[in-house]
C-alpha cells in the first residue's frame, strides 16, 4: 500500500479540479484484494506518444484503480489476471482494455475534447458529462479565446447556447450578458463562479488562464447557487499545472480598422446651405442673395459669415486663450477667426483612426508528486480607434496545489490585475457630436486652436476632436486581487472535506479634468478637477463535505452538504475643485484649485449565509437523478423574511443504455428534465427595509437666511422602507436531450425551458402623491421566459490529414412581462430628446425594452387629404373643431388611428418593434490539414429591431442646427417629391414630425457577422526541437471581417441596459481587426 | 450569530426617531422650503416661476431656442397638450414632494418631544403655509387633485373633492399662528400667509373675503424681516439679488449662487435656459417675449396703455434684420417697464451692452426678436450673484411668489368687483406711479462699448407712463375698469408666471389667447395653430402617468379633466 502512495498522490494532483474536488473516486485497497493481487504495469500515452500523467486506470466493476505518474506509467495490483482496465483522462476518449493475463499493458488514448466522460464542474461538484441532468452548456474555451477581445464576456458571444451577449467596439466596455432572457427589471448579469468563488465581475480575468467554462442555465443545475442563481451561473475553472515544467508563450499583434467614408451620409456644406435656404435662410451665414453663398469665414470676432478681404478678418485682432481661467468674462473678450471648410469636414474620420491591439501571455506550469503550479503573466493593450480611448490590462496568476500527505491537499488560486483605461460614456456622447457638428466647420481655426459652432446658424454641437483632446489626461486605474485558498482532506474511504476561503479585494480610482471651452456655441467656462475612488472587499467561506460511493456496482451516489458565508463591504469617495491657476496635469489635484472643494463618500455592506445540499444518483448508468437545495439568508431582507429555500430536482434517462435502444448510429442518447426554484436578491438595496431621512446640499438645503450664497441644512424623507420584502421565486422547468451519434461524429444538445418569475422584486414607481423618496423593492412583478437552446457539433475526418469540426449554436428566448405593479401596466424609459415622451415601453404582455410610439402611415400629400381626415374626425368626435392629428400639415407624417376613434390621441401609440432577437446563432468551423489549421466563426442575430436615434438629429431640420443627412436634402417630402423618405423640412418641431417617438426610427437590426477567421501553421516538431521548443505555431487572423445587414447605421450590434436597449445614438462600432499571432511552448 | 451576521444597517441616513425633536423637525422644515425650487424632480419643468405654464402658455413668451428643443413645451404653448406630456407629470410630482416634506414636518411634530407650544405653532404654521402653496400650484394647474395630509397613510387618494377649503384652512392656520416677522427672512410670516389667503379667496371669486384680507395686509403687512409692505422705488430691484428681500417681497423662493455644490441646483436652475444665445450668458435662448407682449407696452400720448388696440400699430422690431445691418428702435412712446421686461435690439440690456438683436437670438425665424430680461443678473455684480458652474448660468435672483405690487393689483380687482372703483384705481395708480418714477427709466450708456462705465440721464427710448386721473375707473364702469386692472397686471407682472392662471380665473382665456394666436401665429410659426378651447383648456390634464399609477383593479381612482 505504501508503495502506491506516490502514484495515488499523482492521481489527486491531476484530477483535482478548480473547486478542489476529486474527478475520480477516492481509492483504497482492501487487504483481501492485496492478498490475491497480480501486478500489472504499463504506460498510458496520448496521440503524440507522450506519456499522459494523471490518467485514471481502473479495473472495471471494482474500486481498484490507480493513476499514472508524471511519465504516464502505472502499476496496479489486479485481483487476478482477468478483467478489464478502464483508462480515462480529461480530454481523451475513455478506453477499455482487457487484461488477458498480461503483466504489461501499454495503452494509447485518443484525444477527445468532447468525450462523454469529460468531467465538468458544476455547483460544488463535478460530474461526467454523460451524467448531467441539468442544462449545462460547456464552452469550447480554446475556440472562444481566439476572439481578440479585452473581455471574456465579449468572447462568449455565440459560443454557448442560451447565452446572449451584446456589446460595443469600445475597448473594455461592459458587455450585456444574459442567460435565457430576462429575470428581473434590474441587474440581469449572471453569477460567475471562478475556481469556486462567486463574483459579479470577470472583466479582469485573463482569457489565457481559463481551462474550462460551463454555463448553468436551469434550476436543476443552478439552484445550488440559490438566491444568486436566477440570472444563470457561469463556472470558470482556471488552469493548473501537470506533467513536466512547461513554458508557453501566446501573443498577437494587430490593427483595428474603423469604417471609412461618409458613414452617416451627411450633407456637404453646399448641400447644407441649399437646405437652409429652402427652409429658413440664415442670412448671417449664407448671405441675402437668391442663392446661398458659402462664406470664406465662419466666425470672425462676434460676426458670422465674412468673405475674404473683409477688414474684420485681420489676424492681428485674433485673440483666443485656449486655457483661459477668467470665466465667461474672459471668454467674452475672445476674437476668433475661423475659415470655412467648404469641402466639408468628415468628423467621423477626424475622431476614428486605425489603432493597434496586442496581447502577450507567458505561462509556466508543471506538476508532480508534491503538487502542481501554474503561473502566468499577461499584458493586454487595446488602443481605441476612437481618439484617446484605450484599455490596458496587466494580470498575473499563481495557482498551486501542495500534497501535504496522501490525503491532504492545500492550494490556492490567486490573480492580481491592474487595469488602466479611458472610455467614453453612452447616450449623447462625443460620437453623437461627430454627426451633429456641421461639416462646414473645420477642426481648427486659423491659429491652430479649435474651431466650433460659435457663430450664428452653426448649431450647438461641440467639436468632437476638441472634446476627445480634452479627455487626454483623464485616467482610470483599477486593481483587484481575486482568488482563494483551500484545503481538502479525504477520509473514511468515501469522504472528502473541503474548506475554501476566497474573495476579492479591489480598489479603483478615476480622475478627470474639465477644460473650459471657447469654440462652441454653448461653452463651459469653468475648469474643474474631479477625482473619485472606490475600494472594497468581499469574502466567501465555503465548507463542504462530499461523499461518493458505488453500491452493488449499480448504484452510484454522490452527496455534498455544506455551508457558505459571504460578506461584502464597499467604500467610495470623491470630490471636485474648480478654479485652477494652471491646467498642467501635474498641478491639478483636489487640493490645488482655488474654488470651493466638494466631496462625497458612501459605503455599504451586505451578507449572505447559506446551507447547501446536493445529491446525484446514478442507477446502472441509465437512470440519473439530481437533487439540489440551498437555504440562503440575506441581510437585504428584514428579519421576518430573511431566509429563502431554493430546491430543484432533475432527472435523466440514458435511453441508449436500454437494450431496446441498441441502434447502431446512436452512440449515446439521454433525455433529461428538471424543475426548481431559483432566486435573485441582487437588485434589492441593503437599505430596502428602512424608511429613512437624509439630506442633500442640492435638494434639501435652503437659503433660509436670504444670504444669496449660503444654504442651511435640511432633511427630507429619502427612502420609503419595505420591511416585508421577501424572496422572489424563479420557477424553472427544463427539458432537454443530449445525443451522440455515429460513434461520436455528431454531438447534439437541445433544451426547451420555461421560467416563471413570481414575486419578482421590483421597485415600481409610487404615485406622485407619495412624494419623491426612493421607493422600495416589493414582491410585485411577474415575468415569463421561454425558449430553446441548441447546439450541434460535427466531427468529420475527410482524409487522414484533413479534419473538420463544426459547431452550430442556436439561442432563442421569448420574454413576456406579466405584471409590473398593482396600478400601472407599464413603465417607460429613454426620452432622449423627446422630452417626456419615451421611446421604450416595458408593458405587461410584451417583451422588455419594446419600442413604443405612433405608427406612420405615410405623408399628408394634399390639402384635400388633410381636409378629408379632419372631416372624418369631426364626424367621429362630434366636435366641429376637431382635427385628425395635432400639427397636421402637408408633407408631415400621417399617423395610424390604431384605436379607430377617428382622431390621433396618445392611445394610438403602439409597440413599434423590439430589440429582442427572434434567435441568435453562432457557427464555428475548424479544419486541420497536416500542419495547417483554419477556423472561422460566424455570429448572427435575427429579428431584432433597432431604434436609430441618429436620424432624429440628421433627418429633421428643426432638431438643432447641426449637420443634416443627404436624406434631408434630397429625399425629404416636397410637393414635387411625394415619394419621399423624410418628411417636409421645416424650422419648427411638430407632433407630426419629430417631437414624438414614431416608427420613422425603427429599423430591422438583423445581421450576420464574420466574427473571426484564423489560419495557422504549426512548424514540424523536427525543425524546432533543436532550438529547444516543444511546439511553434504562427497564425494570421481577421476579426469582424464583414457584416451582412440591412441596418442603415454604422453597426447593428447595439447594447444598453436591461430594461432599455437597442437604441443607436452613435454607438462605438466594432472594428475590423487584422492580427498576426504566435504560440510557442518549451 | 447567524442573525447578527446578517444585520446590516442602512448607512448615510437617519430614522425618524433621531429627528423627532425640535432640531430635527426644524431640519425637516428647511427641507420643506428646499422643495420650493422644484429642482431634483425636474428643472425647467418644475421652476417655481411657472415660466412655461404661466407665461409661455399665457401668450407672454415663446418657447424659443431651436424648433425642436424641449418639444414638450410646444403643445403647452398651443393648447394641444395631451395627458402624456412629461412636463405636467414632473410638475405634479414636484408639488407632491413639497407636500410630502411639509407633511413630514407635521407628522413628526406630533410625536416630537421637548418643543414648546409656541414653537410648535410656528413650525406647524410654516409647514402648512408651504403645503398651502404647493396645493395652490396644483389647484390652479390641474383643478381637481387628491388631498394628502400628515394623517394620510394610503396615498392612492381620488381627486373627487374640491380642495379650496383645505388650502384656505392651511393659510388661515398659518396666518393665525405665524409671527409678524421672523428671525430668518426666508421664512413665511403671518402676512405672507394672509396675502396668500387673499389670493385664495380671489381665485374663488370670493371678493368680499379677499378685500377684507387685503385691506389688513395693505394696512398692516410687514415682511419677514420687519419691513412695512410697500413698492420699492426701483422696479428692477425686484430681480436684483443685491436688493432683494426688500419691502415688496411678500414671499420669495430664496436662491443662491456659488453655494459650494459646484452646481446651480439652488440657484435658479429652472431658468437656466432663459438667457440670450451666443451672448455673454452662452446659453440657451429660450423664453422669448412675444410680439404681443412687447406691443402691449405702447402708450398713448397721455401715458395710458392701449388696452384694446395695442397690436394695431405694432412696436417696430428687428425681425429678419441681421445684427450687422442698421436698426433704430421704435420712437413710439412706451411704458418704461417694457425695457425692464423685454430685451430688444438697441436698448441697454442691463449693464451688458446694447441688445444686438439677431446675434443673441437662437432662431429668430421660429420665435421672434426678443429676449426675456427680468431674471438676468447684472454684469457688475455677476461674480457674486451669478453662478457659472453649469453649462448655462445660475443666479441668486429670488423668485417672487407674491410681491406687494401683485397684492395691490389683486386688491384692486377685489375692490372693482365690489364696485369700489376709486379704491381700485388708487391701488392701480400706486403701481403705475412707481413705474413712472424717474429711476425706472432705462437710460443710455455713457459708452455703449463699455457698458460697465455707467449710464447717462438720457432715456433709451420714448418713455411715457402716467397714473390714471381721478374718477377714471368710475367713468369706465365695472367691466372696463376690470379690463384696465387686468391689463395692468399684464404689464406689471409680465414673465412672472401669472398670466395664464389670471386669464383663466377671469374667464378671459379663450378671448385673449385666441386673439393672441390669431395675431402672433400669423407672424411666427411656433404658435401657429394654437387654440384655446373653453371648457377644456382652463386646466391642464391630469398626468396620464399618475392616472396609471393610481389604478386599482383596472380602474384609476383619478378622474381626468374634461375634454382630455
Amino acid at each position: 500500500c505504501l508503495s502506491q502512495s506516490p502514484v495515488q498522490a499523482g492521481t489527486t494532483v491531476a484530477d483535482i479540479n478548480a473547486s478542489g474536488h476529486y474527478a475520480a473516486d477516492a481509492m483504497m485497497f482492501t487487504n483481501e484484494a492485496l492478498r490475491q493481487a497480480v501486478p500489472v504495469s504499463g504506460r498510458v500515452v496520448g496521440d503524440d506518444g507522450q506519456g499522459v500523467p494523471g490518467a485514471t486506470v481502473m479495473v472495471k466493476g471494482t474500486t481498484i484503480g490507480t493513476a499514472t505518474d508524471a511519465n504516464g506509467n502505472f502499476t496496479l495490483n489486479v485481483p487476478n489476471g482477468t478483467g478489464t482496465l478502464v483508462v480515462s483522462f480529461i480530454g481523451y476518449k475513455r478506453q477499455e482494455v482487457p487484461i488477458n493475463n498480461r503483466s504489461s499493458i501499454n495503452i494509447s488514448l485518443a484525444t477527445d475534447a468532447r468525450a462523454l466522460e469529460e468531467v465538468v464542474v458544476t455547483g460544488y461538484a463535478t460530474q461526467e458529462k454523460k451524467d448531467l441532468t441539468g442544462a449545462v452548456a460547456v464552452v469550447d474555451v480554446s475556440e472562444m479565446t481566439k476572439q481578440p477581445e479585452a473581455q471574456v464576456t465579449s468572447m462568449l458571444q455565440g459560443r454557448a447556447a442560451g447565452v446572449t451577449v451584446l456589446g460595443s467596439g469600445q475597448p473594455g466596455a461592459a458587455q450585456q450578458v444574459r442567460i435565457r432572457g430576462f429575470n428581473t427589471f434590474g441587474n440581469n448579469s449572471p453569477l460567475y463562479v471562478v475556481d469556486g468563488v462567486p463574483t459579479q465581475n470577470i472583466n479582469d480575468i485573463n482569457p489565457n488562464d481559463i481551462a474550462s467554462m460551463q454555463v448553468l442555465k436551469d434550476a436543476g443545475s443552478a439552484s445550488i447557487y440559490g438566491s444568486r442563481a436566477a440570472n444563470g451561473v457561469i463556472i470558470i475553472t482556471t488552469k493548473r499545472g501537470k506533467e513536466k515544467v512547461r513554458v508557453q508563450y501566446d501573443g498577437y499583434y494587430g490593427t483595428q480598422r474603423p469604417p471609412e467614408g461618409n458613414v452617416w451620409d451627411l450633407a456637404n456644406p453646399q448641400e447644407m446651405a441649399e437646405l437652409n435656404f429652402r427652409v429658413a435662410p440664415t442670412e448671417a451665414l449664407y448671405g441675402s442673395g437668391a442663392n446661398p453663398v458659402l462664406p470664406d469665414y465662419l466666425a470672425v470676432g462676434r460676426n458670422t459669415g465674412l468673405m475674404e478681404g473683409d477688414p474684420r478678418v485681420d489676424p492681428s485682432l485674433y485673440n483666443v486663450n485656449p486655457l483661459y481661467t477668467g470665466g465667461s468674462g474672459e471668454l467674452g473678450s475672445f476674437y476668433r477667426i475661423v475659415r470655412a471648410n467648404k469641402e466639408g469636414t468628415n468628423w467621423f474620420e477626424e475622431v476614428f483612426n486605425p489603432a493597434p491591439i496586442q496581447s502577450h501571455n507567458v505561462a509556466v506550469s508543471g506538476g508532480g508528486d508534491m503538487g502542481s503550479f501554474y503561473f502566468s503573466a499577461n499584458y493586454f493593450d487595446q488602443e481605441g480607434a476612437l481618439m484617446n480611448t484605450f484599455y490596458e490590462r496587466y494580470t498575473v496568476r499563481a495557482n498551486s496545489t501542495y500534497n501535504v500527505t496522501k490525503n491532504i491537499r492545500i492550494g490556492e488560486n490567486l490573480a492580481y490585475s491592474i487595469i488602466n483605461d479611458r472610455q467614453i460614456g453612452g447616450g449623447e456622447n462625443v460620437i453623437n457630436m461627430a454627426y451633429r457638428e456641421q461639416t462646414i466647420i473645420p477642426v481648427y481655426d486659423i491659429m491652430g486652436n479649435f474651431a466650433g459652432s460659435f457663430g450664428t446658424g452653426l448649431g450647438n454641437a461641440r467639436n468632437p476632436v476638441a472634446q476627445l483632446a480634452r479627455i487626454g489626461n483623464n485616467n482610470g486605474l483599477g486593481n483587484r486581487l481575486f482568488g482563494n485558498v483551500f484545503a481538502e482532506v479525504d477520509f473514511l474511504d468515501n469522504f472528502t472535506a473541503r474548506t475554501s476561503f476566497g474573495g476579492e479585494m479591489y480598489s479603483n480610482s478615476y480622475r478627470s479634468f474639465t477644460y473650459p471651452e471657447y469654440e462652441n456655441a454653448e461653452n463651459n467656462t469653468v475648469n474643474q478637477f474631479n477625482q473619485s475612488a472606490a475600494n472594497g472587499y468581499n469574502w466567501t467561506w465555503t465548507n463542504t463535505l462530499t461523499y461518493k460511493n458505488t453500491f452493488n456496482d449499480i448504484h452510484e451516489l454522490g452527496v455534498v452538504v455544506g455551508t457558505e458565508a459571504y460578506n461584502n463591504f464597499w467604500n467610495n469617495l470623491g470630490g471636485s475643485t474648480q478654479g485652477y491657476f494652471s491646467f498642467d496635469p501635474n498641478f491639478t489635484t483636489l487640493s490645488t484649485g482655488s474654488g470651493t472643494p466638494t466631496n462625497y463618500s458612501g459605503r455599504g455592506e451586505d451578507a449572505l449565509f447559506s446551507l447547501i445540499g446536493r445529491l446525484d444518483y446514478n442507477l446502472m448508468d441509465k437512470y440519473l437523478l439530481g437533487l439540489v437545495v440551498r437555504r440562503d439568508g440575506s441581510s437585504r431582507f428584514g428579519p421576518d423574511n430573511r431566509y429563502g429555500v431554493f430546491p430543484a430536482v432533475s432527472a435523466g434517462w440514458r435511453i441508449s443504455e436500454e437494450s431496446f435502444m441498441q441502434v447502431g448510429w446512436i452512440t449515446d442518447l439521454k433525455i433529461r428534465g428538471g424543475y426548481g426554484v431559483m432566486g435573485n436578491q441582487l437588485n434589492v438595496d441593503p437599505g430596502n427595509a428602512f424608511t429613512t431621512y437624509g439630506s442633500n446640499r442640492q435638494f434639501s438645503f435652503y437659503d433660509i437666511d436670504g444670504t444669496n450664497m449660503l444654504t442651511t441644512e435640511g432633511f427630507r424623507k429619502s427612502r420609503i422602507g419595505n420591511p416585508g420584502a421577501k424572496w422572489e421565486t424563479n420557477i424553472n422547468s427544463n427539458i432537454g436531450i443530449d445525443a451522440t451519434l455515429f460513434n461520436g461524429k455528431i454531438d447534439l444538445t437541445a433544451d426547451y425551458y420555461v421560467k416563471e418569475i413570481q414575486d419578482l422584486l421590483f421597485n415600481p414607481e409610487f404615485p406622485g402623491t407619495a412624494g419623491a423618496a426612493t421607493v422600495p423593492f416589493v414582491n410585485i412583478g411577474q415575468m415569463r421566459n421561454s425558449g430553446i437552446d441548441a447546439s450541434v457539433t460535427g466531427h468529420i475526418e475527410a482524409t487522414s490529414d484533413l479534419r473538420f469540426d463544426i459547431t452550430g449554436i442556436l439561442t432563442t428566448y421569448n420574454n413576456e412581462i406579466l405584471k409590473i405593479s398593482n396600478g400601472a401596466q407599464n413603465f417607460d424609459l429613454e426620452q432622449r430628446r423627446f422630452n417626456g415622451s419615451n421611446i421604450i415601453r416595458n408593458r405587461v404582455g410584451d417583451a422588455m425594452s419594446s419600442f413604443f410610439g405612433y405608427q406612420i402611415e405615410g405623408f399628408w400629400d394634399s390639402e384635400d387629404e388633410i381636409m378629408e381626415a379632419n372631416e372624418l374626425a369631426e364626424e367621429a368626435t362630434g366636435d366641429t373643431a376637431a382635427i385628425y392629428q395635432t400639427g397636421i400639415g402637408l408633407g408631415r407624417f400621417r399617423y395610424a388611428d390604431t384605436d379607430g376613434d377617428g382622431i390621433i390621441t396618445p392611445d394610438d401609440r403602439v409597440i413599434l418593434g423590439s430589440p429582442n432577437p427572434d434567435f441568435t446563432y453562432g457557427l464555428n468551423i475548424t479544419a486541420t490539414y497536416k500542419n495547417f489549421d483554419f477556423s472561422t466563426f460566424i455570429y448572427g442575430s435575427q429579428g431584432n429591431d433597432i431604434w436609430n436615434q441618429v436620424k432624429w438629429w440628421t433627418d429633421f431640420y428643426p432638431n438643432f442646427q447641426g449637420a443634416k443627412s443627404r436624406t434631408a436634402v434630397y429625399n425629404a417630402w416636397t410637393p414635387e417629391n411625394r415619394d419621399a423618405i423624410a418628411p417636409i423640412q421645416e424650422n419648427v418641431g411638430s407632433f407630426s414630425t419629430s417631437n414624438v417617438p414614431n416608427s420613422y426610427y425603427v429599423e430591422d437590426g438583423s445581421y450576420l457577422r464574420m466574427k473571426n477567421v484564423q489560419l495557422g501553421y504549426t512548424l514540424p516538431a523536427a525543425l524546432i526541437s533543436k532550438y529547444g521548443m516543444g511546439s511553434l505555431r504562427v497564425y494570421v487572423q481577421a476579426a469582424n471581417l464583414f457584416t451582412i445587414t440591412n441596418y442603415s447605421g454604422i453597426d447593428p450590434e447595439i447594447s444598453g441596459g436591461t430594461t432599455a436597449f437597442g437604441i443607436d445614438e452613435g454607438n462605438y462600432p466594432n472594428m475590423r481587426q487584422y492580427l498576426v499571432g504566435l504560440n510557442v511552448s518549451f | 450569530c447567524e442573525d447578527e451576521f446578517l444585520e446590516k444597517p442602512a448607512i448615510g441616513a437617519l430614522s425618524d426617531e433621531v429627528l423627532a425633536n425640535e432640531a430635527g423637525v426644524e431640519k425637516l422644515l428647511i427641507g420643506a422650503y428646499a422643495a420650493l425650487d422644484g429642482i431634483g424632480i425636474g428643472n425647467w419643468e418644475t421652476d417655481p416661476s411657472n415660466w412655461v405654464y404661466g407665461s409661455v402658455a399665457g401668450g407672454e413668451a415663446h418657447k424659443g431656442s431651436d424648433g425642436a428643443d424641449q418639444p414638450a413645451i410646444n403643445p403647452i404653448a398651443t393648447f394641444n397638450v395631451d395627458p402624456s406630456n412629461g412636463f405636467l407629470n414632473l410638475k405634479w410630482r414636484a408639488m407632491y414632494e413639497g407636500i410630502t416634506r411639509a407633511n413630514s414636518v407635521l407628522s413628526l411634530l406630533e410625536v416630537a418631544e421637548g418643543i414648546s407650544e409656541g414653537e410648535k405653532q410656528r413650525i406647524a404654521g410654516e409647514a402648512r403655509f408651504l403645503r398651502g402653496h404647493y396645493y395652490f400650484e396644483l389647484k390652479k394647474m390641474f383643478n381637481m387633485v387628491p388631498w394628502i395630509d400628515e394623517t394620510t397613510t394610503d396615498f392612492n387618494q381620488p381627486n373627487n373633492v374640491d380642495i379650496w377649503p383645505n388650502i384656505e384652512e392651511d393659510f388661515k392656520f398659518a396666518m393665525e399662528n405665524l409671527p409678524n416677522s421672523q428671525p430668518q427672512v426666508g421664512r413665511a410670516n403671518k402676512w405672507a400667509a394672509a396675502s396668500y389667503l387673499g389670493k385664495t379667496y380671489l381665485y374663488q371669486q370670493e371678493f368680499a373675503e379677499a378685500k377684507a384680507i387685503f385691506d389688513d395686509v395693505i394696512a398692516n403687512g410687514v415682511t419677514s424681516n420687519g419691513l412695512t409692505y410697500g413698492l420699492v422705488d426701483k422696479f428692477k430691484d425686484n430681480w436684483d439679488a443685491s436688493a432683494e428681500n426688500n419691502k415688496e417681497s411678500v414671499f420669495a423662493v430664496q436662491m443662491v449662487a456659488n453655494d459650494g455644490t459646484n452646481t446651480i441646483a439652488n440657484g435658479n436652475m429652472g431658468q437656466m435656459l432663459n438667457f440670450p444665445y451666443n451672448s455673454p450668458f452662452r446659453c440657451c435662448g429660450f423664453y422669448q417675449p412675444t410680439l404681443d407682449l412687447a406691443n402691449s407696452y405702447q402708450t398713448t400720448a397721455q401715458g395710458f396703455p392701449m388696452v384694446d388696440n395695442y397690436n394695431i400699430d405694432p412696436l417696430k422690431n428687428d425681425q429678419g434684420i441681421t445684427s450687422d445691418k442698421a436698426f433704430v428702435p421704435d420712437q413710439q412712446s412706451v411704458d418704461p417697464r417694457l425695457d425692464w421686461t423685454v430685451g430688444r435690439r438697441g436698448i441697454p440690456f442691463l449693464d451688458w451692452g446694447l441688445h444686438p438683436g439677431q446675434a443673441w437670438i437662437r432662431e429668430q425665424s421660429s420665435a421672434g426678436p426678443y429676449s426675456a430680461k427680468k431674471f438676468i443678473y447684472w454684469q457688475a455684480t455677476a461674480d457674486t450673484y451669478a453662478d457659472q458652474s453649469s453649462w448655462a448660468p445660475g443666479s441668486a435672483i429670488n423668485v417672487l411668489i407674491i410681491r406687494f405690487a401683485d397684492v395691490l393689483l389683486m386688491a384692486a380687482e377685489a375692490e372693482a368687483q365690489l364696485g369700489n372703483f376709486a379704491q381700485a384705481q388708487e391701488y392701480v395708480n400706486m403701481v403705475r406711479a412707481r413705474a413712472d418714477r424717474p429711476e425706472n427709466i432705462v437710460t443710455t450708456y455713457v459708452d455703449p462699448s463699455e457698458p460697465l462705465d455707467g449710464f447717462t440721464d438720457v432715456p433709451a427710448a420714448n418713455y411715457n407712463v402716467e397714473p390714471y386721473p381721478e374718477g377714471y375707473f368710475a367713468g369706465l364702469g365695472k367691466e372696463e375698469a376690470l379690463e384696465a386692472i387686468y391689463f395692468e397686471r399684464k404689464l406689471e407682472l409680465a414673465l412672472e408666471g401669472h398670466r395664464f392662471f389670471d386669464l383663466v380665473r377671469w374667464g378671459k382665456a379663450a378671448e385673449k389667447l385666441n386673439a393672441f394666436f390669431d395675431y402672433e401665429g400669423a407672424l411666427l410659426p411656433d404658435v401657429e395653430g394654437g387654440f384655446f378651447t373653453t371648457g377644456k383648456n382652463e386646466y391642464f390634464p391630469i398626468p396620464q402617468r399618475q392616472i396609471d399609477l393610481q389604478t386599482v383593479g383596472g380602474e384609476s381612482v383619478l378622474t381626468q379633466n374634461p375634454g382630455f
